[in-house]
């Protein structure tokens, strides 16, 4: 009897061994927020991405000037500045005793060079020049000149990781900047979509979509895109926003990390989701 | 023996560079080559389906730790690569799977296995179109892994 098992385990063998290994591949998915696992990633790709950058830079050796690199950060610091005043202009009429309760708030932001870049549809994210030795920090907002661009979720002392808005582990909450109609933005594979935004709400295709107040892990009012299509669901009674964003994610270079995370007690309340 | 464990990671190394650094300049949209895929294949059809998978697997889990992706994916997607290339392993067959066309045929089935499995990991119960999943999330990149096989089949066979 023993030998008839044993006989057929042998048969099966490589079935057994490919369940298992799918098996261990799918707990290591379940377990990618675990601490340990972490730490074990932020040691390689922190190592790794030194070889990268090498690479990486004498790909660009020739396209790479500091003037280039100084005038995409004027421009990043104006896009913020101009969608600020965009934004006081808009409210001025409603809130204007309010305004005089809010502080100013300059985001100072850091210049980086993607070294490495994950070319996916499903998990974009990219490997950034930029760690902590120079401030950087888990959830910080990464923008360039046109508007947001992803968020660091992970940090060695050389390199970070940023996850960017094409990725479907991605949720982010964002506002119709012309009527302030809220929703979460998230990724499907082919476009951002705001899902389940009721008929009788009022977007129009052209709308400029911003960060939401609401967010807790983006700053408010960083450009994210442009409203291209309004689809109805069967139903008749919500609509499924599609969101082209500013950023060709594709043919990205410079970057810019915001100093600036949001409040952990904000955080706590979880109304923004990275999954 | 140890030439034979060690070497696909050897190889691993610089592909996985290529793969991070100059690949992001040839993808046509979010379409790319997958230069890991070619390895794990290739080895496969040498020692066999067992290989296959566990070097998949193997492979899979360095890119995930190396790229700052999600862990297990690419080691999901790989496995299954893996196992599938071994499915053309015939050791009177070495030559002929790996320095023809028949390889280019076996890494454009592995490629799309590989990219079916990844995508649909990531995607399951979004409610993602079957068609898109097919075509542009797996059909369309398992196209450019075969295309980038070609010239390293001339540089094989020309090497002989």
């Amino acid at each position: 009897m023993q030998r008839i098992i044993r006989r057929f385990l042998l048969s099966i063998k490589e079935y057994i061994l490919l369940v298992l290994l799918l098996i261990i591949s799918l707990s290591f998915l379940s377990a990618n927020d675990n601490q340990q696992v972490k730490n074990l990633k932020t040691f390689a790709f922190g190592n790794f991405a030194f070889i990268n950058s090498v690479s990486s830079g004498l790909a660009n050796i020739f396209s790479n000037t500091d003037q280039l690199i100084r005038l995409k950060k004027q421009n990043a610091e104006l896009m913020l500045m101009v969608n600020k005043l965009r934004e006081y202009g808009l409210e001025n009429n409603e809130l204007k005793n309010l305004l005089d309760y809010k502080k100013e708030t300059a985001h100072p932001v850091i210049p980086a060079v993607i070294v490495s870049k994950l070319v996916s549809n499903v998990q974009g994210n990219f490997i950034i020049n930029v760690g902590r030795a120079d401030s950087v920090s888990l959830g910080m907002p990464v923008i360039n000149e046109l508007g947001l661009i992803g968020i660091i979720t992970d940090a060695s002392d050389n390199f970070s990781v940023v996850r960017t808005l094409r990725s479907s582990r991605l949720s982010l909450a964002v506002v119709d900047q012309r009527s302030n109609v809220s929703g979460i933005l998230d990724w499907n594979g082919s476009s951002l979509i705001l899902k389940n935004i009721p008929t009788t709400y009022d977007v129009k295709i052209g709308d400029r979509i911003i960060t939401s107040e609401f967010s807790t892990i983006f700053p408010p009012s960083i450009p994210v895109g442009i409203v291209t299509d309004k689809e109805t669901n069967i139903s008749g009674l919500l609509n499924n926003v599609t969101v082209e964003p500013y950023v060709d994610i594709n043919s990205l270079r410079n970057v810019f990390v915001m100093k600036v995370i949001q409040s952990k007690q904000i955080k706590n309340l979880e109304l923004n989701l990275i999954k | 023996m140890q030439l034979k464990h060690f070497l696909p990671i050897l190889i691993f190394i610089p592909f996985a560079v290529i793969q991070l650094t100059i690949i992001p300049f040839v993808s046509i949209g979010h379409i790319s080559p997958d230069l890991i895929v070619i390895i794990v294949v290739y080895f496969t059809l040498l020692y066999g389906q067992i290989y296959g998978t566990l070097l998949g697997f193997t492979l899979g889990f360095l890119f995930d730790l190396l790229s700052g992706g999600l862990i297990g994916s690419a080691m999901f997607a790989k496995t299954l690569a893996g196992f599938s290339a071994g499915y053309f392993y015939n050791e009177n067959k070495i030559d002929q799977n790996t320095k023809s066309i028949t390889f280019v045929v076996i890494i454009f089935v592995c490629a799309v296995i590989d990219s079916l499995a990844y995508s649909v990991l990531a995607y399951s119960g979004t409610g993602m179109d079957v068609l898109y999943l097919m075509f542009e999330l797996s059909i369309l990149p398992g196209v450019y892994t075969t295309l980038v096989v070609f010239p390293i089949l001339i540089f094989m066979t020309k090497k002989v």
